[in-house]
């Protein structure tokens, strides 16, 4: 058999060595060497110098600043969710009032996902609308959610959202967009 | 229930959920950890988009596509054992196999333990603007009932025209609401969070792979050109001594500076439950297993749930994950494929239609509903050039990254092409063609826009950069690993190099199938 013949024999691979590699030129393999050497060094100084500067970024997101303001901002959009929560009973449809596009935006930030938006608005049971710069106690860095519906008698009904407060003036501080 | 414990809770759902349809198709890898929540997000943004085409609730449709993957995997297992997990080789006991499973344990754990400290900057309570006004608040939407989430996807007094966005970060958060009963924009963020994370480590750990892959083939007789395939009767690779360390630990070093790296570019977005982060990362880990890594069932398996974390994420990731899909499909069956005959590219063309088809479900639905900001705001307009301007000036300071990689991708295709072809590690120019389509895709669209350019610019180009910046940062890594085995040669005596022909194997369960099909062909 074939398989017989093959026994003593070393593998047929390429022309060259033994084992079938062609036999590098001395000149080739030092500047394939000396390439490689450069390639890793380039490469690995540039890759921790990013990698350090990436660790500073990192951290500069747990700084007391970041922190302070993240807390401001939570408190924010959580306090004008509750007062939100205190105007509209559950199952009641809700329109945005668009007079004012940050406004909007600032509701949906706060308790668009809950909210049962009625289409068109006009069915909405319930209109809510912030009002800003609101001095004294009782609202939201400045801001008041604000619910106008039609009571039973037909006459509209101004409901002021209750149930929690953050003290001070706004807006809050602006996250990265 | 605390926001940790909520997410810790999502991770383990989201993973039981994936765990299946990964072991069965990605194989037991280790990049198949972190691949596991992310298969199971996907599942949840085809839920979301499932409920919303034909009604149900979401985690109806959740659950019910878990049993239905679960069912599909354990029927092939069942029809043909040969294709389950346990049906590997066994390796147990071979020279060079320790070496290389002990850098793949240290590769792992490396990237673990970088990806935690990385997420540190979930102590601060953020969340960002675009993800408390989208991201994290349309989760309740899909919790609602299927008329007012139509009403909440159409409704334009709501006016946020990018609610028609894909569905998988807003998904995955109304699964964990769902799961855990805490509807906090948190839990959303910080499951988010850790998906990002997830999607960060699969690539990272694409370069350990890389590492051990290249050193692997330093010692396979495949390597010096003798036209074998390097892979043993018993289906494993046939190496001739044992694997050398400097690939290997370069691997792992690359992979924890990728990791430093990425989150430095992606923060502070990568924890504050922005959707930029996820798609940018995930295409670069498809980008990294489907065009960079060798072609082999596990690496086009694990692309192909990158590349649908990409798409289901976000629009700019849609449009990059479409031309992944094609490019590893080209790259699978590759000029030698189209030649060969229909056998050959039928099963890659199948995958690609199918991930098509997924990715296209979500958009196609916007269109067919009438959504928010389906509709396209594509422009002629007259100052295209001033635009275009406009734009390559906004992104330039960000793409610095392309002076160090570009030469060096020059000096190595020169030079180290030959050690790069012998690693089998695919060629440059995919990495870079996968680069330029994501900034065609982003840069396109600023550019065909009918927004005010130089605040859009202003206010989105750090985000909207990061895949071209983590693509970039990607080459210039994986180019450190493959210089690591130019140092050394299999030619160099040492005491690395065993017995020649001795059937040994990089490692047991970690090694890649020997299915080298289109291996070459266009790498």
């Amino acid at each position: 058999m074939d398989q017989d013949l093959l026994v003593a024999s070393p593998p047929v691979t390429a022309v060259g060595t033994p084992d079938g590699t062609h036999r590098p030129r001395p000149v080739q393999t030092v500047v394939v060497t000396t390439v490689s050497c450069l390639v890793i060094a380039v490469a690995l100084a540039t890759l921790v110098g990013q990698a350090v500067r990436g660790n500073r970024t990192v951290g500069a997101q747990v700084s007391s600043s970041a922190m302070h303001d993240a807390s401001v901002d939570d408190a924010f959009y959580q306090c004008i969710d509750t007062q939100a929560h205190s105007l509209v009973a559950p199952g009641r449809s809700v329109a945005l009032s668009t007079d004012n596009l940050a406004d909007v935006v600032t509701m949906i930030k706060g308790f668009g996902s809950w909210v049962r938006v009625a289409d068109p608005a006009a069915r909405a049971q319930v209109v809510l609308t912030l009002h800003n710069n609101v001095a004294g106690s009782g609202t939201c860095l400045g801001t008041q959610v604000v619910g106008t519906s039609v009571g039973p008698d037909g006459r509209t009904v101004v409901r002021i959202g209750t149930g929690a407060e953050v003290a001070g003036t706004g807006p809050p501080p602006a996250p990265p967009l | 229930m605390t926001t940790v414990l909520a997410t810790i809770v999502t991770l383990a759902a989201l993973s039981a959920v994936g765990f299946l349809p990964v072991v069965a198709t990605v194989g037991p890898r280790w990049f198949a950890v972190p691949l596991a929540p992310l298969t199971g997000a996907v599942l949840a943004a085809l839920a979301a988009t499932a409920s919303l085409s034909f009604g149900g609730a979401l985690i109806d449709w959740f659950v019910g596509l878990a049993v239905v993957a679960a069912l599909v995997v354990f029927s092939i297992w069942v029809l043909e054992p040969e294709r389950g997990p346990w049906a590997r080789p066994s390796t147990r006991g071979t020279p060079g196999r320790r070496r290389s499973r002990m850098m793949g344990v240290v590769g792992f754990f490396a990237v673990v333990v970088s990806c935690c400290w990385n997420l540190r900057g979930l102590r601060s309570p953020t969340v960002g603007f675009d993800a408390r006004a989208l991201w994290v608040m349309r989760p309740g939407w899909f919790l609602q009932s299927h008329a007012q989430l139509l009403i909440d996807m159409k409704a334009r007094g709501l006016v946020l025209s990018q609610s028609a966005y894909p569905p998988l970060v807003s998904a995955t958060t109304a699964v964990a609401w769902r799961i855990t009963g805490i509807h906090t924009a948190r839990v959303g963020v910080t499951t988010i969070a850790v998906l990002n994370i997830c999607a960060l480590a699969a690539a990272a750990m694409a370069l350990v792979e890389c590492g051990r892959g290249v050193a692997t083939r330093m010692v396979t007789p495949a390597a010096s050109g003798v036209g074998s395939s390097g892979v043993g009767s018993s289906g494993v690779a046939v190496l001739t001594g044992r694997p050398p360390w400097a690939p290997m630990v370069t691997g792992v070093v690359a992979a924890v500076l990728l990791v430093f790296v990425a989150a430095g570019v992606t923060e502070p977005f990568l924890t504050n439950g922005y959707a930029d982060p996820i798609w940018s990362l995930a295409a670069v880990g498809a980008v990294a297993y489907g065009l960079q890594s060798r072609s082999d069932r596990s690496t086009r398996a694990a692309a192909a749930i990158l590349i649908l974390v990409a798409g289901l994420s976000k629009n700019e990731g849609l449009v990059t994950a479409i031309a992944l899909v094609a490019l590893v499909a080209f790259r699978t069956i590759g000029i030698e494929g189209l030649r060969a005959g229909w056998r050959r590219w039928v099963a890659p063309a199948v995958l690609a239609a199918c991930e098509l088809a997924l990715l296209a479900w979500w958009p196609v639905l916007m269109h067919i509903i009438g959504a928010r900001g389906a509709s396209s705001s594509f422009t002629a307009s007259s100052d295209a050039g001033s635009r275009t301007s406009a734009v390559v000036h906004g992104m330039s300071p960000y793409l610095h990254v392309l002076v160090v990689a570009l030469p060096l991708s020059i000096v190595g295709g020169l030079v180290l092409r030959s050690v790069r072809r012998r690693g089998e590690v695919g060629n440059d120019l995919w990495a870079w063609l996968a680069l330029a389509v994501g900034l065609v895709a982003v840069g396109g669209a600023l550019v065909t826009g009918s927004g005010a350019i130089v605040p859009w610019i202003r206010s989105t180009v750090h985000r909207i950069t990061e895949y071209p910046v983590l693509e970039g940062w990607w080459i210039v890594a994986v180019w450190a690993v493959v210089a690591s085995s130019g140092i050394r040669t299999p030619h160099a005596k040492g005491p690395d190099v065993g017995a020649a022909g001795q059937e040994v194997t990089a490692d047991d369960s970690l090694t890649a199938p020997a299915d080298v099909t289109g291996v070459g062909a266009a790498s």
